[in-house]
């Protein structure tokens, strides 16, 4: 059995400066070894790291079916963060993972999915995203209702524009305050779902954001009809070893790096300790 | 197993010692400075079992070290090992500190992914457990159906009946070791006097407490003050944590450069503040009062939901070093009895 501590060397291939004050970064990672087998489905994350400088687990922002490489987007706030954030192409890092569990996705085969996202909570998001796009005919109607403060830090602009071209995809975008030149929404995400109130039958819904968004939008949820067992997030929690050991993540009994991150509302209104 | 007692005179304790050490990395109680651990003895020393009611550290710390080389680097290049010695040997834990190694095996080793450094110190280690006479006051292993002679878990179990220690096989890995040996069988006496002995200390015992309701009452009471009356005199020292034999929380850091170094993992505690602090400024418990309610919640209840036991095992060592006389077992009480007032 391999040894979970260890993180598997990845080399940096790509990065790329996602938001307009540059606080947000992406990086695509690919192995070294092509014989390095690496299963996972949106939803999962990584540990990242930095020798000298520490681990930090971010969620997996490219889809499986997106083969030659693996994404994340890195916002700068700690030591870890910041050491991301001078990497270069060519660079080499650890990565640990897959880790945890990931989005419901067989049970939305042949459903409505509704993905609400805000800020640059997007990443698992769009890995779910694209691999719904990638197998598109096995999914009924996709809606998407994605916000940031400002046009400039939704995460993936380039993406999000051709998305907007694609017949099959209903993209609702909005930023918290009009900006001249912004043709789209304006408001915040829990008013904006309310207004496109998307229809709750055979539908599942899955919300990622910061704690403020997923606070006021479940309650919209749950008032348009979709029941707690429909509606999934994804958790934050400050981890160390992702596997479950060292103790510090966990919402009551379970731990958002095992158990998690995504659990249903349904679950979360179970555990004691969850604050929604 | 076998029904075979046996009997080692004291005298030959040094012998039957050596003979452990020759098969084993041998651990047993003995006095650093003014503290009683568990460590390895020198050629020629002795064990400190005199007076012995406990050692004051949990022998947790020999599989599970205080401070553990998870990998180390130099250049680019990562190297990780785990432990390769002779087999562990611990000599002289008390029954309640059996189960939390047990209980550790349970939380390390089990589930998805298993714990290889933990591992590597517990495959084919030998525990050998020496019953408690002399319970303490601050003691309380029977609420949890344990008790001073509990032999669950372990591969060896003594006792101490004066210039001598029965010693009985209860594993076979126990039994194999002991064959080795040319220890005489027990006489019926030697039983009896053994029997009086147990008799006579599980009699001492304080008061038990019936702790099945436990983890309903407590998440009942989630929301209530108690919480905070409780957790008001807690320093959030992490005394609790360091001595408790099923505490496993631990931190992973970096020591060194980008160029060299290690990365390691040490104890940490869920009752300091930077414990879940996160990066971005949040803090899901900012006081004592959501991290006192975390220890006891993990011990009292999330273990049961996961593991299907209590995570405590009365050893009483939190008890008995708290700074400011926070008694665990008043903490149950007080949950027992508290009366929720209607709002």
């Amino acid at each position: 059995m391999r040894n979970p501590y260890i993180p598997i060397p990845v080399k940096v291939s790509r990065v790329r400066v996602e938001s307009d004050d540059k606080t947000l970064k992406t990086f695509d990672v690919s192995f070294d070894s092509k014989e390095e087998r690496f299963e996972f489905m949106p939803g999962q994350f990584c540990q990242l790291s930095i020798m000298g400088k520490g681990e930090a687990p971010f969620g997996i922002a490219s889809s499986p079916t997106e083969r030659e490489f693996l994404r994340f987007t890195v916002n700068r706030i700690g030591v870890v963060t910041t050491a991301l954030h001078y990497l270069e192409e060519g660079d080499i890092i650890g990565l640990r993972g897959p880790l945890g569990n990931s989005y419901p996705i067989e049970r939305f085969r042949g459903e409505n999915v509704v993905i609400i996202g805000g800020g640059f909570a997007f990443t698992t998001l769009r890995a779910l995203t694209v691999y719904l796009c990638a197998n598109r005919d096995e999914f009924k109607d996709i809606t998407i209702i994605y916000g940031a403060r400002r046009p400039g830090l939704l995460l993936y602009r380039d993406e999000l524009a051709e998305w907007e071209k694609r017949g099959d995809l209903n993209l609702y975008l909005t930023i918290d305050k009009p900006v001249a030149g912004w043709d789209k929404r304006v408001g915040f995400v829990p008013t904006v779902t309310k207004e496109i109130a998307p229809n709750p039958k055979g539908a599942w819904a899955v919300v990622c954001g910061p704690p403020v968004m997923i606070k006021f939008t479940l309650p919209v949820l749950l008032e348009l009809g979709f029941p707690p067992e429909r509606i999934y997030t994804s958790l934050e929690r400050r981890m160390k070893c992702g596997i479950g050991k060292c103790g510090r993540c966990n919402i009551g009994s379970k731990y958002v790096c095992l158990d998690g991150p995504v659990f249903s509302y349904a679950e979360l209104q179970r555990l004691p300790e969850y604050e929604g | 197993m076998s029904e075979e007692i046996f009997k080692l005179e004291k005298d030959n304790l040094e012998g039957f010692l050596l003979y452990l050490s020759q098969k084993y990395n041998l651990f047993l109680p003995r006095r650093v400075d003014d503290q009683l651990s568990f460590g390895q003895m020198k050629p020629g020393g002795k064990p400190s079992l005199d007076h012995y009611f406990n050692t004051d550290l949990p022998p947790k710390e020999v599989f599970f070290p205080q401070r553990e080389t998870l990998l180390s680097y130099e250049g680019g290049e990562v190297k990780h090992s785990t432990y390769k010695a002779k087999p562990i040997a611990l000599f002289g834990v008390r029954p309640c500190d059996t189960k939390g190694i047990i209980l550790l095996d349970r939380v390390f080793a089990e589930g998805e992914y298993e714990d290889p450094y933990w591992k590597a110190r517990r495959t084919n280690s030998l525990l050998l457990t020496l019953g408690c006479n002399a319970p303490l006051s601050t003691c309380f292993c029977h609420w949890f159906n344990l008790g001073p002679f509990n032999k669950e878990g372990t591969d060896i179990f003594l006792t101490d009946i004066g210039d001598a220690y029965l010693v009985e096989p209860c594993s076979k890995k126990g039994e194999e070791c002991l064959r080795g040996t040319s220890l005489l069988g027990a006489t019926g006496d030697d039983r009896k006097v053994a029997e009086e002995i147990r008799r006579k200390a599980e009699s001492s015992l304080s008061e038990r407490v019936e702790i099945s309701s436990l983890k309903g009452r407590l998440l009942a009471l989630w929301e209530e003050d108690l919480w905070e009356d409780i957790s008001q005199k807690c320093l959030s020292c992490a005394a609790c944590s360091y001595l408790c034999p099923t505490c496993h929380c631990f931190d992973i850091q970096e020591e060194g450069s980008q160029e060299k170094g290690e990365r390691i993992r040490i104890w940490d505690s869920c009752m300091f503040k930077l414990f879940t602090q996160e990066a971005a400024g949040t803090n899901p418990r900012p006081t004592p009062k959501e991290r006192l309610r975390q220890r006891i919640m993990h011990k009292f209840s999330y273990f049961l939901d996961n593991l299907g036991e209590f995570g405590c095992v009365g050893c009483g060592r939190c008890i008995r070093g708290c700074p400011v006389n926070l008694d665990i077992r008043e903490v149950i009480k007080a949950v027992k009895s508290f009366i929720v007032e209607s709002r």
